[in-house]
């Protein structure tokens, strides 16, 4: 069958990445979580409080966040519920984030660079934290640039590694980006730009 | 006739020549250029602990090991992934599924033929070559064979230490019962020992925990038990149901070896499952392999089996091999799944679709092609008929085709025990009718984990407390916690199969369930 349509085009992973679907195959949309409820209001944002995000939206018997949680943020009744979040109780402890089986929570740290760092660089205003777990390697550095993707490994800018928080008891590492604020909700994966020597 | 000193049956021959120069009439297919070393010395959330180096001998040639691989670990460490020739037409074969299950891995060793090398360790000097596995020679050992007879009597008898048998010996064990637990794999901990994702599920079935650490948990909890044996290495061959005896080979060191005679009031069979394989041209050439065989290389021993693969399958087990593959560093070049939607959590499938891993829904192989092991593959688009979509061929370099499509639960034991089985689609194929407690049409022998049909790790924690409490309970053994343990264990299963995901598997059930 396959003779007559001649030899079949080598083709390389990246053009395969082109030609996937966006539907049914893992790809989780802004507006899909808007739609579920799982991005924060206007002013829980404007408080400029920590946000987890959570990137969560089946019925699956999974329940660490919910146990983790030392504040009772994370509201689950059953284990098949989605977490369901109370965002004034999160203390953005990153906890849940560590803990996550699904690596599917990032949190968010509205306008970070305002609070935080004022005066120590330029471009403070515009700068958010966001907290994403990572379990590759290389493992990234305090003050390296990271390149910054969405769900669907667009490319979305550069950030800065601000810290690095190694989890002892669940052994995810969460890299703390700091990113322009209008790709913050975005952010999900980081791939460290390190010159290879 | 199982019972016979092996002596006999195999007799000790002086060593021939033969298997030092060619094996057996086999002409090694090239000379190796260049060992490499595939192991991997940094991970990200893996430390191997490989114990003393020592060295093998493969077809004339030194190959550098460690004392807690596998011959198959060993060979694949050194990029050999050929392990023997097809009975017929003599094509080269290797490692399936790297579990002691499949039998693509034999080899002979040390003048011994159909050695299952995926769960034999290395020795040091240990030879080993290429066989024919239709053509096999009959044994020249190079050593006097040893063997011992080990009868005992106890009170439960475990097949399969996972995390069924473990769990289900361990709650007879605190119960009070004489158990034994044997397992064919020189490691203990089933399939836990491969994963390295953290689990999902609650605090009872240690959530947020990776796979690797509880296994570690389980097995250093079992070794405190002073009424439990522990065989490794052990493989029930047979059963005598008049005299209600499991017959054992154990075999820690090549050509030492014990039977066993275990005589259990009660049994649990925990044998767990077989990974599936896919029809197409190509499909036995090595470096096509089972998603668990290639799990087993990455993250028991630290060896990357391909520097690219396709992983075919985008369930679960699919999109977790390909997230590990790329903690190994290893690249994936497609997830394909002929399948319009993934049946994986949508969490694990959106982990590598945000790494850039390509997922493609409605795809499926054509052919995996290369000379002696596997060089490329083609893979094509199909309609919502499963049709191939014309001109959507392609083309992909891979020297790793790994098969994530599903398993079988591995009910032969208890079929030669004579427990009556049923073919059940939602729960992957034939599986023992039993109680809600897990009996089976058998009195007193139960079953637990993937053998009662596929799911996952916790359930079959779960099924194995069942099962385990229920044969000390049927013996006399009682205590108010293990009442609660065991009604804990059975609401927590209801629950967790209410999940959308699970409601094939609850309808599958009801379909084996029966009463006593």
């Amino acid at each position: 069958m396959s003779s007559s349509e001649g030899k079949p085009k080598r083709v390389e992973a990246e053009e395969l990445l082109e030609m996937q679907k966006e539907l049914n195959a893992g790809y989780i949309s802004l507006e899909d979580l808007r739609r579920a409820g799982n991005l924060p209001p206007g002013e829980i944002v404007e408080k400029g409080i920590p946000v987890p995000i959570f990137d969560c939206l089946e019925n699956i018997p999974c329940t660490p966040c919910h146990d983790v949680c030392p504040t009772g943020a994370v509201v689950m009744e059953t284990m098949n519920d989605k977490p369901k979040v109370i965002w004034e109780k999160c203390t953005g402890c990153t906890l849940c984030a560590q803990a996550c089986p699904g690596l599917a929570i990032t949190i968010v740290y509205p306008k970070f660079g305002e609070k935080r760092l004022k005066g120590k660089r330029p471009d403070a205003e515009k700068l958010w934290l966001v907290s994403i777990p990572y379990e590759m390697l290389p493992i990234p550095k305090k003050g390296e640039k990271v390149r910054v993707y969405d769900r669907g490994h667009r490319y979305l800018c550069d950030g800065e590694v601000y810290t690095v928080i190694k989890s002892p008891r669940f052994g995810t590492i969460l890299v703390n980006v700091l990113v322009p604020g209008e790709c913050a909700f975005e952010a999900k994966y980081v791939e460290v730009i390190r010159d290879e020597q | 006739m199982l019972l016979q000193p092996v002596d006999a049956i195999f007799p000790v021959l002086p060593p021939s020549r033969a298997w030092i120069v060619g094996g057996s009439g086999i002409a090694a297919s090239s000379p190796l250029s260049g060992l490499v070393d595939r192991r991997i010395y940094e991970h990200p959330v893996l430390k191997f602990d490989r114990g003393r180096r020592v060295r093998i001998i493969f077809e004339g040639r030194e190959i550098p090991a460690y004392e807690n691989e596998t011959i198959a670990a060993a060979l694949y460490a050194a990029g050999i992934v050929h392990f023997n020739y097809s009975g017929h037409l003599k094509r080269p074969r290797g490692p399936f599924c790297m579990i002691g299950k499949c039998s693509q891995c034999m080899m002979r060793v040390n003048g011994i033929p159909h050695v299952r090398t995926c769960i034999t360790l290395v020795e040091d000097g240990m030879i080993v070559e290429r066989e024919d596995v239709h053509d096999a020679e009959l044994p020249t050992p190079t050593k006097k064979m040893k063997v011992e007879y080990v009868t005992k009597d106890y009170d439960i008898v475990v097949i399969g230490a996972g995390p069924a048998g473990l769990s289900a010996a361990m709650q007879a064990a605190k119960l009070g019962a004489k158990v034994a637990v044997l397992d064919q794999n020189p490691f203990l901990g089933g399939q836990l020992i491969k994963q390295t994702h953290k689990f999902f599920g609650t605090k009872d079935s240690y959530a947020g925990t990776r796979g690797v650490e509880i296994a570690k948990m389980l097995v250093d909890e079992i070794k405190d038990y002073e009424n439990v044996d522990i065989y490794p290495s052990a493989q029930a061959i047979g059963y005598y149901r008049r005299e209600g005896v499991l017959v054992a080979f154990q075999s820690r060191r090549l050509a030492e070896y014990r039977v066993l005679k275990l005589r259990g009031k009660r049994y649990v069979v925990a044998t767990g499952a077989m990974e599936r394989s896919l029809v197409f041209p190509g499909n036995d050439l090595p470096g096509v392999m089972g998603a668990g065989a290639a799990q087993t290389l990455m993250n028991v021993f630290g060896i990357r089996p391909a520097d690219e693969v396709l992983i075919i399958g985008a369930g679960n087990v699919g999109v977790i091999i390909a997230y590990q593959a790329a903690q190994a560093g290893i690249k994936v070049k497609a997830v394909i799944d002929i399948l319009p939607k993934t049946a994986a959590y949508l969490v694990h499938a959106s982990k590598i679709r945000r790494m850039g891993i390509p997922v493609l829904m409605r795809h499926t192989i054509r052919e995996a092609y290369g000379k002696g092991k596997v060089e490329g593959a083609v893979i094509y688009e199909v309609d919502e008929k499963f049709r191939p979509v014309p001109g959507s061929e392609k083309d992909l370099a891979v020297d790793g085709v790994w098969m994530a499509v599903g398993l079988t639960p591995s009910v032969e034991l208890l079929e030669l025990m004579g427990a009556k089985i049923k073919f059940v689609r939602e729960l992957g194929g034939y599986v023992p009718l039993r109680t809600q407690y897990l009996e089976t049409t058998l009195d007193g022998v139960y079953v637990a984990g993937d053998a009662t049909g596929i799911e996952e790790a916790s359930t079959a924690m779960m099924e194995g407390k069942i099962a385990g409490i229920s044969a000390a309970f049927s013996l006399g053994y009682k205590a108010d916690w293990a009442e609660k343990e065991r009604a804990h264990a059975m609401k927590w299963l209801d629950e967790f199969r209410s999940s959308p995901h699970y409601a094939r598997i609850k309808e599958g059930i009801q379909k084996v369930l029966i009463q006593k």
